[in-house]
């Protein structure tokens, strides 16, 4: 609980010091997404403050969304970091770089299919040509960031090795070999509520909103080199844009 | 529903996928590339399962997933219609007034002012929304409904500072667009407009607006607009129908330094 800091001489209420000082763990992703916070009576012995202080801030973070009581059990994180990137720059999310903290792919599904209702009239594949799918997943910490489907037909990326995506990010697995061929990405963005599959693999609720970015590799000619869907929990996902006047 | 559109719907005997699911797929896929486009009438129950030679409950569970996914809805009874359409916003990272995007849809826009008043706002609610906190600050709230064609697509909600604005609230009717109003009336053009998007569920309020259901899924948009002394002279955030979309260009060149800043 040393996250949480109480300065008994300041003006500012005790009960908002501590709900200021949960939020900003959780902004900072000291506090995880499922993390158990202190029970209440463990906050007013530590330092030494009334239950009904200790009430109010967590009743605040519950109203804000960000924790939740579960009866019998304790109160859980419920909120998590927010991932802000310019809106250019939004496929590069699972970039190390990036990141101070440590990004896991993982990959959940790899196929070869002959047909997909959705992806296929994206990539404008007719029934019957090979596509490679991938369908990982990409983590910080605990929190899933972003699901993707991935579908490179065979025709534009044979012998392609999908399987690299769980240590690379796809434009690492594209390089030398491919990304000549790819002129510039064609994205739609757009928001879903999610089903409860897609819930369970982001770790949010059935039926929260999910950014969904639809993402065409477009090749010299026009031609639809690959697809991906993008599944970021909208919640916690902004993108930006600086719009200036011409 | 003409009887040759039915024939875009298949299903495949000797696939593992239940009849239901590639109906449900085979539609949904028809729908979004606009085959069957926005009030297409769909094929009643009985005749499409008579025509793909299935049991009729597999078209009843195929329609009412479609219906709760919304991308069709009941007529009455018995008829169902399309329910789906996508709305491109193809100015999102363009300097171009919503009023004037609804333009280039094709479609005849009107503003709806659900509310207008002057307000004072917290200095937590001030320095989130990034003025310079002041206790006696006063703030123009402006509550307004775009629609095209008289349906609702975006609900914008505006802050404006009255220090920046005098008498906007004696004079500004409420119905006309603003970005002009500000222009011809305070000299003041927005020299940087600072846009952060995600996607949100609407409450109640806003999904009854934009008629939609309660915690449809919709983009948010969060904007705070400079003049050229870089003060902060409109904070704004918009919620738009659960059909609207945008689209976003990467380039070769964005690609290429993606590979050459790469440590």
């Amino acid at each position: 609980m040393d996250y949480i800091f109480v300065n008994k001489i300041l003006k500012t209420p005790i009960y908002k010091q501590i709900a200021t000082s949960i939020t900003i763990a959780i902004e900072k992703g000291e506090l995880l997404f499922n993390d158990k916070l202190p029970t209440e009576k463990e906050v007013c012995h530590t330092f030494t403050i009334s239950p009904t202080v200790v009430k109010m801030a967590y009743d605040q973070l519950i109203n804000e969304g960000r924790i939740k009581r579960i009866k019998g059990k304790g109160t859980y994180v419920t909120n998590r970091k927010n991932h802000r990137s310019p809106i250019n720059e939004f496929y590069q999310i699972d970039r190390e770089s990036n990141k101070l903290e440590k990004i896991v792919r993982q990959i959940i599904l790899i196929d070869l299919i002959d047909d997909d209702f959705s992806a296929y009239r994206m990539l404008k594949l007719t029934k019957g040509e090979n596509c490679f799918v991938c369908v990982r997943i990409i983590k910080e910490n605990r929190n899933p960031i972003l699901m993707q489907k991935i579908f490179l037909p065979e025709k534009h990326f044979p012998n392609i090795d999908i399987s690299n995506l769980e240590k690379k990010t796809l434009f690492e697995v594209l390089q030398g070999k491919y990304t000549h061929s790819i002129d510039h990405l064609h994205n739609t963005f757009s928001s879903i509520n999610a089903t409860s599959d897609e819930a369970l693999l982001l770790n949010i609720a059935s039926d929260d909103a999910i950014y969904f970015v639809r993402t065409q590799l477009i090749g010299k000619q026009n031609q639809v080199l690959g697809y991906i869907a993008n599944y970021f929990p909208g919640e916690f996902t902004e993108f930006e844009v600086m719009v200036h006047a011409v | 529903m003409q009887s040759n559109l039915m024939n875009f719907i298949t299903i495949d005997r000797r696939s593992t996928i239940a009849y239901n699911e590639q109906i449900k797929e085979s539609l949904k896929a028809l729908i979004v590339d606009q085959t069957f486009y926005y009030k297409t009438e769909l094929p009643s129950y009985i005749r499409l399962a008579e025509f793909l030679n299935v049991d009729i409950k597999y078209i009843k569970t195929a329609y009412e997933q479609l219906i709760q996914e919304r991308y069709i809805r009941k007529i009455d009874a018995e008829r169902y219609e399309v329910a789906y359409f996508e709305l491109t916003n193809y100015f999102f990272d363009r300097n171009v007034a919503i009023y004037d995007a609804i333009i280039a849809l094709g479609l005849t826009p009107s503003i709806e002012c659900v509310e207008k008043k002057v307000i004072k706002l917290s200095i937590e609610q001030q320095t989130y929304m990034g003025f310079v906190p002041n206790e006696k600050a006063k703030f123009f709230y402006l509550n307004r409904l775009y629609m095209g064609n008289h349906q609702p697509i975006m609900i914008l909600e505006n802050y404006l500072p009255m220090s920046v604005f005098p008498g906007i609230d004696q004079n500004f009717i409420g119905n006309e667009p603003l970005n002009a109003y500000l222009d011809e009336h305070y000299h003041l053009k927005a020299h940087l407009s600072h846009r952060i998007t995600k996607a949100a569920n609407l409450s109640s309020v806003l999904a009854k607006h934009l008629n939609e259901r309660k915690n449809a899924a919709s983009i948010r948009s969060t904007n705070r607009v400079y003049d050229k002394d870089k003060r902060l002279i409109d904070f704004g955030q918009s919620h738009a129908i659960s059909s609207y979309y945008f689209q976003g260009l990467i380039s070769k060149e964005d690609i290429a330094n993606y590979y050459t800043s790469k440590i």
